[in-house]
């Protein structure tokens, strides 16, 4: 605020001076004039007068000729006035409008504005670098999820499509350069309710520089970022970085999770996908021999993996030596004659991931043509070609934003569900496909909200002061219905830690200690019930024991007396 | 030499020298008290607290704040006489001491005003 003050101040030191200046030389002029009064006697104007006259006359209102007719000499004068004491009048309005127009003034104003808003946040808020594809589908995301978010991007146009999308919660936004320090701080890097930074920029660079400025500044403010350059990726992983996004090696490991454990993958799309989507049909890719095209950053991860998964992969390359290969055939893949030279009409599935999307689509159509069994996996890099992938409806299309968006909301939803997911990756199959006809039976087949809660003082009152009566609960009583304690709530509990030992599914019976986390999967209406649960005493009690306690002191003390008197009460 | 320092300067210390030339005189006579010099006084005035405007310091608000204070009283001072002096050809005395007193409170201003000047210029010692 105070800088543009100043800032006003300073540039309005000419045009006032200028304007002072000139009214001092009309009044003085005006005292100084002589005239007559009414009946005709000399008279000269006071200061008082010569100086309301100029004030109608400066700012072109105009009043007249007061309180008397004016002499030759006065009227002289003020000729000579209006032109002096109106052209300081413009030039002093014109340096004002000037001044609201001028581009500094103006982005002070909206930096100012915008960290006004960041630190008028009183709930927890994510800072996202970078409002590209990826950053949108966050924000978006996170958005529907309740979750408030702070967004940077450099480049104008993507803030103004901000500005015009249609959030709930309002998004403070600012169009400046992440790698400037100050911004960051701007943005709340430091302001107690900030949870965590997201770097995701398509400039690997600045993505480094928001790793570096919030490490040394917050170190305890987890920072994750996209890296598409391993230099990079290990330069921001040594800045202490909690987690780097490479999107080609995760689509890699998703393609291997789809292979070997659908049922993983699909409870990982699942649990981090925007609730109330619906689920979307795996593919499920066959075993056998593959074709990739184009072995770069993409390629090379989804040969690493599938060669992990034991399977037969040809490479087609048209530039070996760039990328690279060693044993490959050279050609762009969109020719037939390449593509039969590769084995296309024995393969079973097909990987188009060069970094051009009409080579990539031109590649999997010559080889539907050869072999229409083919499974297509198929590399999108330009999101107004969507359309055209739509249309052509590959077995899997990969699009990097989504990846990134999908595992970024793994972190910011609950530090909980990254660590759940990691323990599911090392669960079988059968165990995701008995979670998820739990999940299906639960919440039907749409995306649950999944959230955390630990039994602390301040978000599970009632059961922290149960459990300090020496009264133990199990997990199994905050599944019911406080409607109905016979029904339960639509919600599993997916993860339960204690201390650092988490506890995969824990069972109903589990008992709840204090400090307890619990990690929750269901339905937008559980998640809004469960609060009430964990905080009133008197429904947590109806909910254990199905007795409604009284709520004032005196009907407390009215059932207890009947109470007496009815275990008094001799039998028969 | 910095020709804006001397504009600077000379303001302040004209802006003291002219409310001093107002005041001084016996306080209740009209003839010690012209009004060109209050309107000297106050055009001068209003000139050194828009020089001082937009300087970031300490120092510089200070500066500002005093000259602010001398414009409201010598303003004051000027109201004050402008609306007694419709009511009649002469001005009471007891009108023209609260005149000339607020104008004692605005040259103290403007004197604190010298003084920040004077420390501000030795503490640069340049």
């Amino acid at each position: 605020m105070n800088s543009i003050l100043f800032l006003v101040l300073r540039r309005m030191r000419a045009p006032l001076i200028t304007l002072i200046i000139s009214y001092a030389i009309a009044v003085l002029g005006f005292t100084l004039m002589p005239g007559t009064d009414g009946a005709g006697k000399p008279w000269q104007m006071s200061l008082f007068e010569a100086f309301y006259v100029v004030s109608y006359t400066a700012t072109t209102i105009g009043f007249g000729e007061l309180p008397y007719t004016f002499s030759t000499a006065q009227r002289l004068w003020m000729t000579f006035s209006i032109y002096l004491t109106v052209i300081a009048w413009f030039y002093a309005i014109g340096k004002i409008i000037a001044l609201i127009q001028d581009p500094a003034l103006r982005q002070a104003m909206t930096t100012l504005r915008f960290s006004r808003a960041v630190h008028r946040l009183h709930e927890p808020f994510y800072i996202v670098c970078g409002y590209g594809e990826t950053g949108s589908l966050l924000v978006g995301a996170l958005d529907r999820k309740g979750i408030r978010t702070v967004v940077l991007d450099i480049n104008p146009d993507r803030i103004n499509e901000l500005e015009l999308q249609d959030y709930q919660a309002d998004v403070p936004c600012l169009c400046a350069d992440v790698r400037l320090p100050e911004i960051l701080l701007q943005a709340g890097i430091q302001h107690p309710m900030c949870k965590g930074v997201a770097a995701l920029t398509d400039d690997n660079h600045a993505n480094l520089a928001v790793a570096v400025t919030v490490k040394l500044i917050n170190p305890q403010l987890p920072v994750l970022c996209r890296a598409e350059d391993d230099t990079i990726a290990a330069n921001m992983a040594s800045f202490g970085t909690d987690h780097i996004i490479n999107p080609y090696q995760l689509f890699g490991e998703h393609l291997a999770m789809e292979m070997h454990s659908l049922g993983t993958y699909l409870l990982h799309e699942w649990l981090t996908g925007v609730p109330g989507t619906s689920l979307p049909t795996p593919a499920c890719p066959p075993q056998g021999k593959w074709v990739v095209c184009g072995y770069g950053r993409f390629g090379k991860s989804v040969v690493r993996n599938l060669q992990r998964e034991h399977m037969q992969t040809v490479i087609i390359e048209a530039d070996p030596e760039l990328t690279g290969c060693t044993d490959c055939i050279v050609g762009s893949g969109a020719e037939a004659h390449t593509l039969l030279e590769a084995g296309i009409q024995k393969a079973v599935g097909i990987v188009a991931g060069t970094d051009n999307d009409i080579n990539n689509l031109s590649i999997v159509m010559t080889a539907l043509e050869l072999n229409p069994k083919l499974f297509v996996v198929v590399r999108k890099n330009r999101r107004h070609n969507a359309p055209l992938f739509r249309q052509f409806n590959a077995d899997i299309t990969m699009q990097p934003s989504d990846i990134i968006a999908h595992e970024c909301l793994a972190h910011f939803i609950s530090p909980m569900l990254a660590q759940f997911l990691k323990l599911a990756r090392g669960q079988d199959n059968a165990w995701a496909n008995r979670l998820i006809s739990r999940l299906v039976e639960v919440v039907g087949e749409t995306v649950p909200e999944t959230w955390d809660v630990t039994i602390s003082g301040e978000q599970a009152a009632a059961v922290v002061n149960r459990l300090g009566h020496g009264r133990p609960l199990s997990l199994g009583s905050l599944l019911r219905d406080p409607a109905n304690r016979l029904d339960s709530l639509p919600l599993v509990p997916l993860m339960l830690l204690r201390g650092s030992q988490p506890m995969l599914l824990p069972s109903p019976e589990t008992l709840l200690h204090i400090e307890d986390r619990i990690l929750f999967c269901g339905t937008r209406e559980a998640k809004n019930t469960l609060p009430l649960l964990l905080r009133n005493r008197k429904v947590l009690d109806y909910v254990i024991d199905g007795i409604e306690v009284p709520d004032s002191l005196v009907w407390r003390w009215l059932s207890s007396q009947a109470n007496r008197l009815v275990n008094k009460k001799p039998p028969g | 030499m910095n020709l804006e320092k001397v504009v600077f300067g000379f303001f302040i210390v004209l802006a003291m020298t002219l409310n001093f030339g107002f005041f001084i005189g016996d306080m209740a006579d009209p003839e010690f008290h012209h009004p060109y010099e209050l309107f000297a006084a106050i055009v001068v005035n209003l000139i050194a607290t828009v020089l001082k405007f937009g300087d970031r310091t300490q120092i510089g608000a200070i500066h500002l704040s005093t000259s602010l204070v001398a414009d409201l009283q010598l303003i004051t001072a000027a109201v004050v006489w402008a609306a007694v002096s419709g009511m009649g050809p002469e001005v009471p005395p007891s009108v023209m001491v609260s005149i000339v007193s607020l104008s004692g409170g605005a040259f103290l201003a403007n004197v604190t005003s010298v003084v920040l000047l004077i420390i501000e210029t030795i503490m640069l010692r340049r």
